[in-house]
């Protein structure tokens, strides 16, 4: 298992590593840079102002000297400077990861409460017309856009109730009844996409091990069906929702960027998005280096958490 | 068609003559009971498919159905609610949201068709070579799509579409990048396994090239994939082109997108809910339909998995 495990890790920091250069390389391809940015602000330029911001900026040296540099900072912690706040990137970050931290958590929460019981209810229900409106209500739940949902919810809890969400943004120790009546609308409208899915997975991974040789024999022996489902069938349909979630991580880190953007909540997604059309390299950088890493992260937790839900994955990569 | 009922007599008499005959009719109704076979087990599917052909046509021919042009300005009826002559309504500026919502669709099913035709034909083409060939070739395409997919899709089009600007284009080469290494993951395991089979094995020892036994043994028989993943593909451009052109990376204004009437609805959603919710709905309602879709061609090829 451990040995597993660190061939995971190195593999997870090769594909880091693949991400970094391919965004490192193309944000430099693309037309238009930082410097050209920044100048047209202060009106008429001359050529040498313009080499001289670039060499200040690092910017004049070749691409892969300008990688090298950043992968060896990258490699002490030191992920630079903004270009054109000059914070240390770093600090931006640990100010807005705990921000869409806490969006995703409440989500996957909101998703799994709602997900997991709805599936079982359609699984044992099969082909009974609650299975069939739960269906209809996952399939619904996929298609819809989660930042339409934001924007309909806003729309009628100001229409009908006369409720707007706060204004400012409380981080939750500041305050918790203003974060959580601020997070708690945007997490909703972003579970609603992976608690479609969810139900969707448990609902078919149940009914694949609810027609198994060994639930067959559970029965056999005169289990009450409360101990099938939730004993036996339910705990090895799980590794399916939980690979599910690992590989849904990304589609809910993408989703919180709009649904920020239209919450007005200072997280990652909202600092990307104002710093990505500005070209401020080092911080757009890091930002993808940081979802990159969580999907990574995330998918070897999921990994991991398999050897933990069944153990004899556990006891096959040990004697692997 | 006469020759045909003659021939169809002539093969009762003598059927070993008419084999070319009866060879050449043979795809023609296997195709015809498919897709019969396909709308009696999968009624939704169907439905859906209409839905959709219906869509395009609609789109097609929005400059005969709207009732008004898209950008046409009507200065008495600014943001009026949905009534005889808005029937949804119109916006700030005193546009008709009926009409601007099927002259939307062209925007929706453009981005869609062009980036799930584009994936599809560079995704095989990685995914048979890096699956065909396998050893180095297939280590370094696959350690690049994996770096590219561990970027979570939506960030990966903004930050494309944002550092190239708003345009449709650069919308629909953000997706096609997005895409792209989700078809050659799925391509490249099925090339693994068609690249064990006995035909293949056959086609080698008649001295095929890798060339045509990728395109000619690998390809047609990764259809079924290929299909329901373009289908949910296709749902997943429609959601993201809305994203980006709500967040005003997207299609420029005064495109009629759905993302960017959406966008434009924020500023007077409590007096104007119906800007908000008639987009909205078009938008999921397509996506409903390529997402119903997918499931139902998943099922329709896999008959085993529960449906």
């Amino acid at each position: 298992m451990f040995e597993y495990i660190v061939r995971r890790i190195v593999y997870g920091l090769l594909i880091l590593l693949v991400m970094t250069v391919f965004t490192f390389v193309v944000m430099r391809l693309v037309p238009g840079d930082v410097v050209t940015l920044q100048l047209a602000q202060a009106g008429v330029v001359s050529e040498e102002q313009m080499a001289a911001l670039k060499s200040e900026m690092g910017l004049d040296k070749p691409v892969w000297q300008q990688l090298l540099i950043w992968l060896k900072g990258a490699l002490q912690g030191d992920l630079g400077n903004s270009l054109w706040s000059q914070q240390p990137v770093m600090d931006m970050i640990a100010k807005r990861l705990p921000v869409t931290l806490e969006l995703v958590g409440l989500s996957v929460i909101l998703s799994l409460l709602v997900g997991i019981p709805l599936g079982v209810v359609a699984a044992v229900k099969h082909g009974k017309w609650a299975d069939q409106l739960i269906r209809v209500t996952a399939i619904t739940g996929l298609s819809i856009p989660n930042f339409w949902l934001g924007l309909l919810i806003i729309t009628f809890l100001s229409l009908w109730f006369g409720w707007i969400p706060p204004i400012a943004y409380r981080t939750f120790l500041e305050d918790p009844v203003v974060n959580l009546q601020k997070m708690i609308l945007p997490a909703l409208a972003l579970a609603v996409t992976l608690s479609a899915s969810t139900i969707r997975m448990t609902r078919s991974a149940l009914l694949e091990v609810l027609h198994s040789d060994f639930i067959r024999t559970v029965r056999a022996k005169g289990a009450s069906e409360r101990i099938v489902i939730y004993k036996h069938a339910l705990r090895n349909s799980l590794i399916s929702v939980v690979t599910l979630v690992g590989l849904q991580i990304g589609i809910l880190l993408g989703g919180t960027v709009v649904l920020e953007y239209i919450f007005s909540i200072p997280g990652m997604g909202s600092l990307i998005f104002e710093t990505v059309s500005k070209r401020d390299y080092p911080v757009v950088q890091a930002c993808v280096l940081i979802y990159g890493g969580m999907f990574i992260l995330v998918n070897l937790l999921v990994d991991i958490t398999y050897g933990w839900i069944d153990p004899r994955i556990r006891h096959q990569s040990s004697k692997a | 068609m006469k020759r045909k009922d003659v021939n169809g007599v002539a093969e009762l008499s003598q059927p070993g003559l008419q084999l070319p005959a009866a060879q050449r009719a043979a795809p023609r109704s296997l195709f015809w009971d498919e897709c019969k076979r396909f709308v009696r087990t999968q009624p939704t599917g169907a439905l859906s498919l209409l839905f959709i052909l219906l869509m395009t046509v609609t789109a097609l021919l929005s400059p005969v159905l709207a009732p008004y042009e898209p950008d046409a300005q009507y200065r008495e009826s600014i943001m009026v609610g949905p009534n005889a002559d808005f029937w949804m309504g119109t916006d700030d500026l005193g546009r008709d949201v009926f009409s601007r919502i099927l002259y939307g669709a062209r925007i929706s099913l453009y981005v869609g068709l062009v980036t799930v035709v584009l994936s599809v034909i560079f995704g095989t083409l990685l995914g048979v070579v890096s699956g065909y060939f396998g050893g180095i070739v297939d280590m370094v395409i696959q350690r690049v799509m994996d770096g590219i997919m561990a970027i979570p899709a939506l960030i990966l089009a903004l930050f494309i579409a944002a550092l190239l600007g708003p345009d449709t284009k650069h919308v629909i080469l953000a997706l096609v990048v997005v895409e792209t290494p989700r078809f050659a993951r799925i391509v490249r395991g099925e090339m693994l396994k068609i690249r064990e089979t006995t035909y293949v094995e056959a086609a080698k020892a008649m001295g095929a090239r890798a060339w045509r036994i990728m395109l000619r043994h690998g390809v047609p028989n990764m259809v079924a994939p290929l299909t329901v993943l373009a289908s949910l593909a296709f749902g997943g451009a429609i959601i993201a082109e809305a994203s980006l052109s709500f967040l005003g990376i997207g299609t420029p204004p005064p495109n009629p997108s759905w993302g960017l009437m959406l966008s434009g609805a924020t500023r007077y959603m409590e007096n104007a809910p119906w800007l908000v919710v008639f987009p909205g709905l078009a938008l999921s309602l397509s996506v409903l339909a390529f997402n119903l879709l997918g499931d139902a061609l998943r099922d329709y090829f896999d008959p085993r998995l529960p449906s």
